[in-house]
């Protein structure tokens, strides 16, 4: 029973990272139906500035979101501007592309100056937990499950209580209703790109600590995450937060009752079985024809 | 008030408008008719900002708003509501209305007025206020969108089929408040198939076909044309050279707008 209650309160914990982490993917396809195959390079980038910056001057990583947060902002937009607002209103598919090239970019570049090292950021508190009569909560899961709840906190608050969340909302439920209110679509969009962007910056910082990584783990990610929002429903921001929440039980359920290596499979196996019933996913909308 | 010269737009590829001349005076209801096809939406969202010109003119009050984006032909007064529902499903009936107040989200007390007046003109905002406006049925949806596009006191409404799969109730509903709107001093441009209808609120009735306006006149004049009323109303047929269509081979300039003689 104890391990239960370990394995489950590991993967709430776990899980609550994951749904940071998805919740830009999902965001910006939810806003412009682009698939950002590069928010893996992304988390895997800021991870490497957070290792850099605590290497360097002591900082805690997941304080270093602090730095990286803002930093990933200014990179999403610059990378809407730059590279995503030119291929607007073509197939999704050429999102795929033009992100997967960004991503390849942002791993050669990551290579060439921190080099292909498994690295990770281990503040003073890595190895300690919190204890809560036989259950163990590592300090490392903690602060980095608390930082994600509260961005994904801040992130619900501007979502639904701000007039850019209302518009970015909008947005994604009907753009041309949205244009017909005098919401404008570029600038939502470029708005939608950055508030993903940088919801890498506080993920990548927590991904430094939690898990060891190097240029080419940004594979690793972008599967895990596409795995998490296909199976929530893609565009859906509690949906992001249910797929999440199940890849971190999974994975920690597998790893108490079978073995670690099994536990990603356990997961693609569940995103498949729930697709065989539900094609859009958990969240997914299927609304009526002329509902939108 | 609104006028379109030689107008020409089209999606892709052809021209659907192709030399489009129409006015609105202030005040009036305007209603466009014409076959599948003919241009009506389109013209609707050239107006509107949605599509852009690629000749012709289009001005308010005698200044050209061609091509404008769709945010500052909305500053300028004219809002749309389109064909197909534009409400945003998953938001409560409250906030799509006060997404109408986009444009002046700033000033709350004029938006919170503004909420009043919308709240009191179409009683459903109230009460479905909490509602998903993907729950609503075609009428309430319809009525929503109106709502909407108050928000900002347009001085011109587009309407783009708002009869569209209405029952009786829903419509006389729909034809009520467009009644009660021009008579506030709302002018209204409304595109319907549904002719009686359409014709029988508007003051002032314009027919299209092939991307062209073939006739303008009071609606009256046009609902009574033997040609309109055996295309559409299932009168009887005309005789030879009494067609309206023959009008429509005049000089576009000579196309008259609402506030010109009927020429059916």
């Amino acid at each position: 029973m104890a391990h239960l209650v370990q394995a489950i309160a590991l993967g709430l914990l776990i899980g609550g990272v994951y749904a940071l982490m998805a919740s830009g993917l999902t965001l910006i396809f939810g806003v412009m139906q682009i698939i950002n195959v590069a928010q893996g390079a992304f988390l895997v980038l800021v991870a490497m500035v957070t290792w850099w910056l605590w290497n360097r001057t002591g900082i805690d990583p997941i304080v270093a979101s602090l730095v990286t947060t803002p930093m990933m902002f200014g990179l999403g937009w610059l990378t809407f501007r730059l590279l995503i607002s030119r291929i607007r209103g073509s197939s999704p598919s050429m999102s795929v592309l033009l992100t997967f090239g960004l991503a390849l970019v942002i791993e050669g570049v990551l290579n060439l100056t921190a080099g292909n090292k498994f690295k990770s950021a281990t503040p003073a508190y890595f190895e300690e937990s919190f204890r809560v009569a036989s259950i163990s909560f590592p300090k490392a899961q903690v602060f980095g499950f608390v930082a994600a709840v509260g961005v994904l906190g801040v992130l619900y608050y501007v979502l639904n209580r701000t007039w850019t969340g209302r518009a970015i909302r909008a947005a994604t439920q009907n753009p041309a209703g949205a244009a017909l209110v005098g919401v404008s679509a570029a600038g939502t969009a470029a708005l939608a790109f950055a508030i993903g962007s940088a919801t890498a910056g506080v993920g990548g910082s927590i991904l430094s600590v939690l898990y060891p990584f190097f240029p080419a783990s940004h594979y690793e990610w972008i599967s895990r995450l596409l795995g998490i929002v296909v199976l929530g429903g893609l565009g859906s921001l509690p949906g992001a937060v249910a797929g999440a929440v199940i890849l971190g039980l999974a994975e920690t359920l597998t790893a108490t009752y079978g073995s670690l290596g099994w536990s990603t499979l356990v997961f693609y196996l569940v995103i498949m079985a729930v697709l065989l019933v539900r094609p859009q996913g958990l969240f997914g909308a299927r609304l009526r024809e002329d509902a939108a | 008030m609104l006028q379109l010269k030689a107008v020409v737009a089209g999606y892709g590829g052809g021209s659907v408008l192709q030399g489009v001349d129409l006015e609105c005076a202030e005040r009036t209801i305007t209603c466009v008719v014409g076959p599948n096809g003919a241009g009506k939406s389109t013209v609707l969202r050239v107006i509107s900002g949605l599509l852009a010109p690629t000749q012709g003119e289009i001005r308010l009050d005698g200044e050209p708003i061609g091509g404008r984006a769709p945010d500052e032909i909305l500053r300028r007064g004219i809002a749309q509501v389109p064909q197909s529902h534009a409400l945003f499903p998953a938001m409560s009936v409250q906030e799509n209305v006060l997404m109408g107040g986009y444009l002046i989200r700033k000033d709350r007390r004029l938006l919170r007025e503004r909420l009043d007046q919308v709240e009191q003109r179409l009683p459903i905002v109230a009460d479905r206020a909490r509602d998903h406006a993907g729950n609503l049925s075609g009428g309430q949806r319809r009525m929503v969108e109106i709502a909407r596009c108050l928000m900002l006191d347009p001085r011109l409404i587009l309407l783009d089929e708002p009869s569209l799969g209405l029952d009786p109730r829903g419509l006389a509903g729909v034809a009520e408040v467009i009644h009660e709107l021009n008579q506030a001093g709302t002018t209204v441009l409304l595109v319907e198939q549904n002719v009686r209808l359409g014709l029988g609120i508007a003051t002032h009735g314009v027919v299209m076909e092939g991307g062209r306006v073939r006739l303008t006149g009071t609606a009256a004049a046009v609902r009574d044309n033997p040609e309109i009323a055996s295309l559409y109303l299932g009168g009887s047929p005309t005789k030879a050279g009494d067609s309206p269509w023959t009008n429509a081979s005049r000089p576009p300039s000579h196309t008259g707008g609402p506030g010109s003689p009927p020429t059916a």
